[in-house]
């Protein structure tokens, strides 16, 4: 063979090789991006997007870990640029965001406005996950307590507001929360102490209802608490910097107390990060937050139509299903939509309803308020 | 002696002639860059936090996000905590990295290879897996709690979720860059000077003192401004392993951006970091510009 033959016939196969990249372009592949941590990232591969490709053989779809929500609103700057000059932005859904990131997103026009209409099952949705017609919620998880129970007896454990704050002040140092912007676990146990004095009341704030003044009156009691119960805290008021470092703390046995999201946890001990001898409880008379993860979908993505499928996919009884058995996670459709043994045998351990905390304006006021007035509260000498 | 200088000058000057449009090319792609993806940056965000648009869409020219940030006291301790951590670090890392430059020059064989090699492997682990690491070690109930415990002696008060947290694990991030820098400059000690002051009687204080010292000063300098460039925009281990407040500039700044959507604020806080940084980068321009004029 000469080297002219060898040049035919290589770049010959160079390009049977790329048909099938080619075809596969044609039918669409759906870019996928992620912010959320490993746990949720394998669900997706592993579990997720098989399952899709079986159901929806022509279209493939692509998941990409996008780092953290910055990378991921590094990706919707630059899709809103690019609705702007008419061009592909090359992504096509995220698997969890706030549309209302990047400012001004909403008004041009950039997240899909998700409805029963172009969504097949929206209606199964459960009521309290619905937050904006911009994101459609898929997956939940709550913030409970988990504690040694070689060092507190699960009879003992706290079951309301008042017996955990108890709790804390009787065993100084044996509780740590994270900073709330850095987790949901410490930021859901923030905001339950800012229920607590507001009349228990998650109705009382709704994600368009904030204003300097009501948060003032809203949030200044709740700082009065957290401080209270700073000095009892772990090194007489630390805050962790995540949800994972919390857990490490109860795992390495320095603390007996730490409020931590249901399916993390539930990951933790069947990993054995946690020891067996972990037990979880949840308040009584208001639960700690839960929140729900919802898919935002691009309305300039190449694969708009291949993604809106995937988002309803997503919440068929069997992805939802996955949800609660790979994850540890709540389903987003109600209950009355999940098969009757799952339902009982979660029965006990996930409640029906979960409280929630609007994001937005209030996430902005309870962060830095929480910065400025309980973090730097006391001296720790 | 006139003759001398007149034949020394051109001398000196002609292969700078000859070389610059070649040499300008070559810098011309580096120089480039640092405009477009620095310097260019650098003046947006000085321009962008004074000049200001307004809601009703005017550009007015107002210092209101500095004085904010000069007025407000969580700002300033977290300005303050940065500087502290920096200068402590920045002592810390010269205090025992000398020493072990001062090893590695002044011996030879298999064991200083191995030192050099124990003092280089921090520059090899992520700074985020570094953070970790130092929870499970230096941590509440870490390896160092088990080992004290094991000889019966009483646990520490951690530094995990202090200012000394970030402290210990910058000082071990750092530490590779600044013996490296530290043996580079001792290099330029000749063995010759300090086998001469041996030879008339002096002890190895003294040789410290007097031969290796003053022959160090510009490249302590140039440590120093490089291990204080770092620590100041440091933001994984001060984001993990540091207290929520006061906290350092990196992270401050990322929340501030990130997490309470403030870009305005987010970049007085850039622009004042790097005015800070600005300084340490002046020493830094001129040790080396000092040096190039030094040499003949």
């Amino acid at each position: 063979m000469n080297r002219r033959e060898f040049l035919i016939t290589s770049s010959a196969a160079a390009g049977l090789l790329a048909l099938p990249r080619f075809a596969s372009a044609a039918a669409g592949t759906i870019d996928l991006y992620s912010g959320s941590d490993a746990n949720i990232i394998d669900l997706w591969n592993n579990i997720i997007r098989l399952a899709f490709q079986k159901a929806h053989p022509e279209v493939a779809l692509k998941v990409t870990d996008a780092g953290d929500n910055n990378g991921l609103r590094a990706i919707a700057d630059r899709a809103l640029a690019a609705l702007k000059t008419k061009t592909d932005p090359q992504a096509d859904l995220f698997e969890q965001f706030d549309p209302r990131l990047p400012a001004g997103g909403i008004d041009a026009g950039l997240w899909l406005k998700l409805s029963a209409e172009n969504v097949e099952g929206y209606d199964h949705i459960n009521p309290l996950a619905l937050d904006t017609p911009y994101s459609l919620p898929y997956r939940g998880s709550q913030v409970l307590l988990a504690y040694d129970t070689t060092k507190l007896d699960p009879k003992d454990a706290p079951k309301s507001w008042e017996q955990l704050t108890t709790w804390i002040k009787a065993n100084p140092g044996q509780f740590i929360y994270n900073r709330p912007d850095k987790g949901g676990s410490g930021s859901n146990f923030v905001r339950r102490a800012i229920h607590e004095v507001n009349g228990r009341d998650p109705k009382k704030f709704k994600v368009d209802n904030y204003t300097a003044d009501y948060g003032t009156e809203a949030l200044t009691p709740a700082w009065k608490i957290l401080n209270d119960l700073a000095p009892s805290l772990y090194d007489k008021g630390a805050y962790t910097s995540g949800n994972t470092q919390s857990i490490q703390l109860l795992a390495q046995g320095v603390v007996t107390m730490v409020p931590v999201w249901s399916d993390q946890v539930l990951q933790a001990i069947a990993q054995g990060v946690l020891p067996e001898t972990t037990g979880l409880v949840q308040l009584g008379d208001l639960a700690l937050c839960g929140g729900f993860s919802s898919i935002t979908v691009f309305s300039n993505g190449a694969n708009k139509d291949a993604a809106l499928k995937l988002a309803a996919f997503m919440l068929t009884k069997e992805m939802q299903e996955a949800i609660i058995t790979q994850i540890g996670g709540f389903p987003a459709i109600s209950w009355d939509h999940i098969s009757d043994d799952l339902r009982k045998k979660y029965a006990d351990v996930i409640p029906s309803t979960i409280p929630t905390f609007p994001s937005g304006d209030w996430e902005k006021a309870i962060n830095d308020g929480w910065y400025r007035s309980v973090a730097p509260g006391i001296s720790r000498t | 002696m006139s003759a001398d200088t007149a034949l020394a000058a051109p001398r000196r000057h002609q292969p700078i002639d000859r070389g610059s449009s070649i040499g300008l090319l070559l810098v011309a792609l580096p120089v480039l860059l640092l405009a477009w993806l620095i310097v260019y940056p650098i003046f947006s965000a000085v321009v962008g936090t004074i000049f200001v648009r307004g809601p009703d869409g005017a550009t007015d020219l107002t210092f209101a996000s500095y004085r904010f940030f000069f007025t407000d006291g969580y700002s300033l301790a977290n300005l303050w905590m940065t500087l502290w951590t920096t200068a402590v670090c920045g002592t810390l890392l010269l205090a025992i990295g000398f020493p072990i430059a001062l090893y590695l020059r002044f011996s030879q064989g298999r064991l200083a290879a191995y030192v050099q090699a124990l003092a280089i492997f921090p520059m090899f682990v992520p700074s985020i897996i570094l953070a970790y690491a130092l929870i499970r070690t230096v941590g509440p109930n870490g390896t160092v709690d088990l080992l004290l415990n094991a000889v019966g002696l009483p646990k520490l008060r951690t530094p995990y979720l202090t200012p000394w947290g970030p402290v210990i694990g910058l000082v071990w991030d750092n530490l590779p860059l600044t013996v490296l820098m530290l043996t580079a400059g001792l290099s330029s000690v000749s063995n010759s000077a300090v086998e001469a002051a041996r030879d008339v009687g002096a002890r190895p204080l003294r040789v410290f003192v007097s031969i290796i010292l003053p022959r160090m000063g510009n490249s302590m300098l140039v440590t120093a401004s490089f291990a204080v460039l770092g620590i100041f925009s440091a933001f994984t281990l001060p984001y993990v392993l540091g207290p929520a407040s006061p906290e350092m500039m990196g992270p401050f700044m990322q929340r501030t951006f990130a997490d309470m959507n403030d870009p305005l604020d987010a970049m007085t806080q850039a622009v004042i970091t790097f005015g800070f940084c600005l300084v340490f980068g002046i020493f830094y321009i001129r040790s080396i510009a000092r040096n190039r004029e030094a040499r003949p």
